[in-house]
């Protein structure tokens, strides 16, 4: 096999795989960072170190984890040095407010910024679970935390939810 | 199940579904960064052996291809030491919970299932384990714990079985770290490039006994 057709299959490998899981990562950095800005930058920057250590990913089935994985570093490296504890609703930059842009459902909106002003330890593992389909113990494992404290904050998450969107 | 948590279970389904579609976000066109070239191994097509009529040629070929295969063999050895840096980097990258920074000591019995008797003992001592796995690299299963540091974790590998003559930079885009020969083993040491990791270097070392 040349040196071309080689680099050709990986291309393809990575554009087949990236086609499948791009959505997933950038609703997954939109979500980590809120903000649509920063989201985009993480995914080209996760791209990036996906292609340049395809190598390394054996088993395509476990493609997802992988990017999602690549993702979360790629978004914890933008926020180490100039972290955001937290964001008041009010006083939101043009593309944090992107991610809440108002769709015709109030009861949408109000569910969004509800999910946008959760800390990030509560919003995470909400969002792997409801939006990318991971089981308590898969987030556990990709967290680094128990499946017990996993548990924990998705009852919170759900329950300030709750609460939020019956307040609003 | 009563109507109570019938009832509850409803809610609950309900509101996940809001928060999914809450959850759904436009996601804008994918625009590819520019790739670089990545070197892949290349695998080229011998061409097919031919049937020779003169014995003594064939001879002389054989040994050839014998000295140009032992020759290959010999510089893959070496070669090794290499890649073993490249795929703890890479094995690094795409183990999720190496990458968490968190406050949360793994429990003892965590790290016992990690660092089994046969290969190792690992005195924790005053270090924040925050994850303990057993990983599989360059074939054999070694223990893989995380400390945090200063700038976030740090990832040790124990390595038993890769015996290294000296000391090997380990030299990643965001991580930097070495892996040090150990007695009859080794240990990757993998950080932050801001970490400071001398004196976690000091501290695994003499943290780790290998069982013989």
């Amino acid at each position: 096999m040349t040196s071309s057709s080689v680099q050709g299959k990986r291309r393809q490998r990575f554009d087949r795989l990236v086609t499948v899981f791009h959505q997933d990562m950038y609703r997954f950095a939109a979500w980590l960072s809120r903000d649509k800005a920063i989201a985009e930058d993480v995914v080209q920057e996760a791209l990036l170190r996906a292609w340049k250590s395809l190598d390394a990913l054996r088993d395509d089935g476990a493609a997802k984890q992988w990017l999602l994985t690549i993702v979360r570093r790629e978004n914890a490296r933008h926020f180490e040095r100039r972290r955001l504890e937290t964001v008041d609703i009010d006083d939101l930059s043009a593309s944090q407010a992107a991610l809440l842009a108002e769709t015709p459902n109030e009861e949408l909106n109000d569910l969004r910024e509800a999910i946008f002003g959760l800390d990030d330890d509560y919003r995470e593992p909400l969002v792997l679970q409801v939006l990318m389909g991971y089981s308590t113990n898969e987030i556990a494992e990709m967290m680094g935390l128990k499946q017990g404290a996993v548990l924990t904050r998705l009852h919170r998450a759900r329950h300030k939810l709750k609460d939020g969107v019956a307040e609003a | 199940m009563t109507g109570e948590q019938d009832k509850e279970f409803q809610q609950y389904q309900a509101l996940d579904l809001k928060i999914a579609k809450a959850l759904q976000i436009d996601v804008p066109e994918l625009t590819m960064p520019e790739l670089p070239d990545v070197d892949t191994p290349v695998v080229t097509a011998l061409p097919e052996r031919k049937r020779s009529m003169k014995p003594v040629w064939f001879a002389i070929a054989a040994t050839v291809v014998l000295a140009a295969s032992i020759s290959v063999r010999m510089s893959s050895v070496f070669q090794d030491y290499d890649s073993l840096a490249e795929e703890v980097l890479a094995h690094i990258d795409h183990e999720p919970g190496a990458l968490r920074a968190t406050n949360v000591a793994i429990a003892d019995d965590r790290l016992a299932r990690a660092v089994p008797a046969s290969i190792a003992t690992y005195d924790r001592g005053e270090a924040l384990i925050t994850y303990a796995q057993s990983c599989v690299i360059n074939g054999n299963t070694v223990p893989h714990l995380v400390i945090q540091g200063q700038y976030g974790p740090v990832t040790i590998l124990l390595m038993p079985d890769e015996k290294i003559a000296a000391a090997t930079p380990i030299d990643g885009e965001y991580l930097k770290g070495v892996i040090l020969p150990v007695g009859r083993g080794s240990i990757a040491i993998v950080g932050d490039r801001d970490e400071p990791l001398e004196s976690i270097k000091k501290n695994v070392v003499s943290s780790v006994t290998w069982t013989t």
